[in-house]
């Protein structure tokens, strides 16, 4: 920014983004314009410069983006500020991105201007309700003209009731669309509805272009190619199609309490906050040794809502205190509230490459919706002889290669500490790593649990059953 | 026993979407937008987490499209911006992407692929869009696409695919798939890699545009958009917002950003847009090596499927059977002389893929003249070991 105050007969900016003697205009001066004898177009693109150069902004700090269409073309006609010409409808939302970051930026106060058509309005109405809703510092301009002109006088979703255009021959049937409408809805703080020949065009549009905040200006025209030669119409009927639909013209809108959204934002996230990424913390260190010396699958299955992936990482994470790698896949049905949850961790002295578990080296059943899911899995029939099952003693699981213990699970340590208990007690039996590895582990998070888990793991009743039924 | 990384151990339990946020913020990202889709929600969550406490914006956009615009805005304000998505809402971003490509604006888009097509398989695994990803644009550009197979590499990918995109000011696409964005796995950060952050060259030219040059855009001796020499070249940025004019457009232009149909420089600017790329192939590529003397098969994969990839070559060592290995961590621009190079000398080529027909097989196969290519392909779940093992031996 060191040559900020450059251009031509212009100070340093202001705070506000005006010049104390600003631009005598933004247009290329040689430029001619490329729309048909009788468009509106370029008259309102003479208002905006005249609105830009009355308002003094600094070029450098005007953004102007323009959609696909006639009026699109307007950004090849302004010399000075920035132009971005973008794809069809999404104008706004390039516009929004463009203020949304100016909004953390130290030397913020771009002002950014669409030029859209109703084409792009309507093909990018989302855009539009999105703007107005974070209350950017961004003004639209929509140029409507009833229909596609570039294209062929297509009808848009604005074009006025029994509008005659080259897709709606026997007359539009569907009414047109109060864009201004949906954006009160939408809490702008500005809306004006304004015809091409209004003498205050210019005006209303320097209003809105000075109002903190998202703007829209819907400039009615007529399409001389399309719209007036094909529906016998001049623009004087304008107001008489506008007023036909209760649509109403003028300053709809203006002013809201809310802040413009940087304002916002930088009053939540203030700039310049925090700069650590998040890396300097939560590490876990080593403290215990392990005694794994191979890849170990477990798969544990419980219901939604009792903490069986939570388990499932505090197993991983007394694992890692114990120099284990680990890996740990969940499952769960979309509606994640209701229904099984599943967790799959391997455990590995080395680096877990493969993370699906073919046969289990042991298996925690936890509930009746964890049986089912682990049933419909085949993970049962994949236990080998040496595979430790741990289920709880009213859960019934179909017949299994594997050693089925069958502890009170559920009853011992409640429904939501069942899964967790169960590591607890099967790693007592497996020996993979120190036990009070595990029990740290749930410390680190709650220090009276890690203690009941202990207590009641260590003296947990563990009868051998290998029948699959209690 | 002890555990091999005895050297060091600093573990974080951590998933591929995290350590995307996490490589993000170490870039300098300052700029998320994000709309929800399983399996690459963890990301959003992980930018809005990383990002906002720092001041730097990360927000919820009313759509992937609308993500995705709002991320290249905000690079061409002068911000690394990036978004998340996944095939439903990758689909939707790419006409966006192609405007970023054109207007030559960086930014980085994870895409974490599911089960498709269409809706697919939310929470099921895949890596089906590997040509959705690459062939996105009309006229068929390069779009550089890296592939993670850990969550350790989640963050040395992204780290490198924001580097890239503001080296090349291009859209680049880091590529992950369910399984690795989704797996919690011990993260070691005394050995996690980050590579060289860079950051888009800035030009400080003269005030373009009609100030200094009386009346005409560009005119005599200002400062062009895309202000370079070489073909390959990369024009320092411009951003909106600063001393120098923006002109850009999503149509084909001049170097000044001005529309233009089939003149000279206006052609040129298209083949500029993949030189750029194509001519630093060689030192975008990442791949992952593991040759073997004497290898009479070479096994290449990918993102999840790389890490059966890995145990299977193992085995097929163990049992006598000599094999190279190669983690594709670079799937475009194409690898091709590493590959021609590690594939010389061996008799078949094993290429493992989570999709129906071998996607990148079918890419790269070419680069294989007599070999016998085979593929290791899967839909709807996980590639194992014991196939790609069969397909070696």
């Amino acid at each position: 920014m060191t040559d900020r105050g450059t251009v031509r007969g212009q100070a340093t900016t202001g705070r506000d983004g005006t010049t104390p003697q600003g631009v005598t205009t933004f247009m290329a001066e040689s430029c001619s314009l490329p729309f048909c004898k009788g468009c509106g177009h370029g008259h309102v693109l003479r208002k905006l410069n005249d609105a830009m150069v009355r308002l003094r902004l600094d070029p450098s700090k005007v953004s102007l983006v323009t959609d696909i269409g006639c009026i699109g073309l307007a950004d090849s006609l302004f010399s000075l500020p920035h132009t971005v010409h973008t794809t069809h409808g999404r104008s706004t939302a390039f516009a929004t991105g463009i203020e949304l970051a100016d909004a953390v930026l130290a030397d913020s106060r771009l002002k950014t201007i669409v030029m859209i058509g109703d084409g792009g309005a309507m093909i990018g109405l989302l855009h539009l309700v999105n703007a107005a809703l974070l209350n950017v510092d961004v003004t639209v301009i929509l140029c409507n003209n009833y229909l596609f002109g570039m294209t062929g006088g297509q009808n848009s979703a604005f074009s006025p009731l029994d509008f005659i255009t080259s897709t709606t021959p026997r007359g539009n049937m569907i009414p047109p669309l109060d864009v201004c409408g949906l954006m009160t809805g939408s809490n702008a703080g500005f809306v004006a509805r304004k015809l091409a020949t209004d003498p205050d065009l210019g005006d209303t549009i320097a209003d809105a272009i000075a109002h903190p905040g998202f703007s829209m200006v819907e400039v009615v025209e007529l399409c001389t190619e399309f719209g007036a030669r094909r529906n016998r119409l001049s623009g004087t009927v304008l107001r008489g199609i506008v007023e036909s639909h209760g649509q109403s013209l003028g300053v709809l809108t203006s002013g809201t309490a809310r802040g413009e959204f940087g304002t916002v934002y930088s009053g939540k996230f203030p700039p310049n906050g925090e700069k650590a990424g998040g890396r300097g913390d939560g590490f876990i260190l080593r403290k215990f040794n392990a005694t794994l010396d191979r890849r170990f699958g477990i798969v544990i299955g419980g219901s939604a809502g009792e903490k069986v992936q939570s388990a499932a990482a505090t197993l991983c994470e007394a694992a890692a205190m114990s120099g284990l790698h680990s890996s740990q896949k969940n499952d769960n049905p979309v509606t994640q509230g209701t229904g099984f949850s599943l967790a799959e961790v391997c455990l590995d002295p080395s680096v877990v490459e493969y993370t699906g578990i073919d046969s289990p080296d042991a298996v925690i059943v936890a509930s009746d919706a964890g049986a089912a899911q682990l049933t419909a899995g085949g993970i049962f029939g994949r236990c080998r002889p040496d595979t430790l099952v741990v289920c709880d003693a009213d859960v019934r699981i179909p017949d299994s290669p594997g050693t089925i213990v069958r502890p009170a699970l559920r009853k011992t340590f409640g429904p939501t500490r069942a899964a967790l208990g169960a590591l607890a007690f099967a790693l007592g039996r497996l020996g993979l790593f120190p036990s009070s590895a595990f029990i740290e582990a749930i410390r680190r998070r709650d220090a009276d649990l890690a203690g009941m888990i202990e207590g009641k793991a260590g003296k947990l009743a563990s009868p051998e059953d290998t029948s699959s039924t209690p | 026993m002890i555990p091999s990384t005895e050297a060091g151990w600093k573990v974080r339990l951590r998933n591929g979407n995290q350590m995307v946020a996490e490589g993000a913020a170490a870039s300098g990202c300052r700029f998320f937008a994000g709309y929800p889709i399983t399996p690459a929600s963890g990301i959003y969550k992980g930018m809005i987490d990383n990002l906002q406490r720092r001041g730097d914006l990360a927000i919820s956009s009313p759509d992937e499209i609308s993500a995705l615009a709002y991320c290249v805005g905000a690079s061409m304000r002068g911000v690394k911006a990036m978004t998340a998505t996944s095939g439903p809402g990758w689909a939707l971003m790419i006409e966006t992407l192609q405007y970023a490509l054109m207007t030559e604006t960086p930014l980085v888009i994870a895409v974490v692929q599911r089960l498709g097509p269409s809706t697919g398989g939310a929470t099921q695994g895949a890596q089906g869009d590997i040509l959705l990803t690459e062939y996105c644009t009309s006229g068929g550009y390069t779009v550089p696409v890296f592939t993670p197979s850990t969550a350790a590499e989640c963050f040395e990918l992204t780290v490198h695919a924001f580097s890239w995109s503001e080296t090349l000011r291009t859209p680049v696409i880091i590529l992950l798939d369910k399984e690795v964005a989704m797996t919690t796995e011990s993260v070691d950060y005394t050995i996690l890699h980050t590579p060289p952050v860079a950051n888009r060259v800035v030009h400080h030219g003269a005030r373009n545009g009609a100030a200094g040059g009386g009346g005409d855009r560009n005119g005599g001796g200002s400062t062009r958009m895309y202000d370079f020499t070489d073909i390959a070249d990369v024009p320092p940025f411009i951003p909106v917002g600063g001393p120098l004019k923006v002109t850009a457009t999503g149509s084909a232009h001049n170097k000044s950003g001005e529309l233009r149909k089939n003149d000279p420089e206006t052609l040129e600017m298209l083949r500029h847009l993949e030189e750029k790329i194509l001519s630093r192939a060689a030192e975008m590529e990442t791949i992952a090596a593991d040759p073997q003397e004497g290898a009479g098969t070479l096994v290449l994969s990918f993102g999840i499927t790389a890490r059966a990839a890995r145990e299977a070559v193992r085995k097929a060592r163990a049992a006598g059977h000599a094999t190279s290995f190669i983690n594709l961590k670079t799937l475009f621009p194409v690898p091709e002389a590493s590959l021609r190079t590690a594939a010389s000398g061996v008799d078949r080529v094993v290429i493992a893929e989570e999709n129906m027909h071998g996607q990148y097989r079918g890419v790269i196969r070419h680069l294989f003249p007599g070999a016998d290519v085979r593929g290791v392909n899967r839909v709807g779940s996980m590639i194992t070991p014991d196939e790609i093992l069969g397909a070696i031996v």
